[in-house]
């Protein structure tokens, strides 16, 4: 089966979305899938973080994308996390070194990170993926 | 055709039906058929490359009403 591989840099909800959504339908399909979540994208594994903005570029659509959420058009970014999880396919890393920057610990993120690496580790998984991605 | 499951995502946007869809066919057994009621125009062909690369069926296509009626067999 293929692996996709996607490195998370953003805590907004218009990158969240567009990433976890490839990284689940890549799990419920058979894929290996991995989500490397590192700085401002390390905020979104904080337990009880909500999006709630959109990248300041596109304030214009942000109460669009949250009425397609809050009305279920689409799922939320954790509801699409949550489901690839299920799969048992799907792993979520948080970056080591942005742990130390922002001052979070492990006991400060949800309870679906897999693993805490730094970016030797997260590359040697990654290296043999078939589509690997950097969302910010 | 027998259908033993109908899985409403209706006015779901990618991925919402496909997501519908994996969670119905996590509970269901092999032979079954799940009927899945969509209106993404994108999902018929979703469904049928997430068929292949899990060996499902995607037995039947109809378009009724603007709503796609999706067949597969689990």
């Amino acid at each position: 089966m293929p692996k996709i591989s996607i490195i998370v840099s953003s805590e907004k909800l218009d990158k969240l979305l567009p990433a976890m959504t490839l990284a689940t339908t890549a799990a419920i399909m058979g894929w290996e899938s991995e989500v490397f979540f590192t700085f401002w994208g390390l905020l979104a594994l904080k337990k009880g973080y909500v999006p709630r903005e959109v990248s300041s570029d596109y304030k214009g659509y942000e109460d669009e994308l949250k009425r397609a959420v809050s009305s279920g058009v689409m799922p939320s970014w954790r509801e699409v996390l949550e489901q690839g999880k299920k799969t048992g396919r799907l792993k979520i890393y948080a970056c080591s070194t942005t742990m130390s920057l922002l001052g979070i610990k492990s006991e400060d993120l949800v309870e679906y990170v897999d693993n805490v690496v730094g970016a030797a580790t997260f590359l040697d998984s990654a290296k043999d993926s078939d589509i690997s991605l950097f969302i910010s | 055709m027998k259908v033993d499951l109908v899985v409403d995502a209706r006015y779901k946007s990618c991925p919402g039906p496909l997501l519908a869809l994996a969670e119905a066919v996590a509970k269901s057994s092999p032979g079954q058929v799940i009927m899945l009621l969509a209106t993404d125009p994108a999902a018929p062909q979703d469904i049928k490359e997430w068929a292949s690369s899990v060996n499902h069926r995607v037995l039947k296509v109809e378009k009724i009403n603007e709503v796609y009626q999706i067949y597969v067999e689990v």
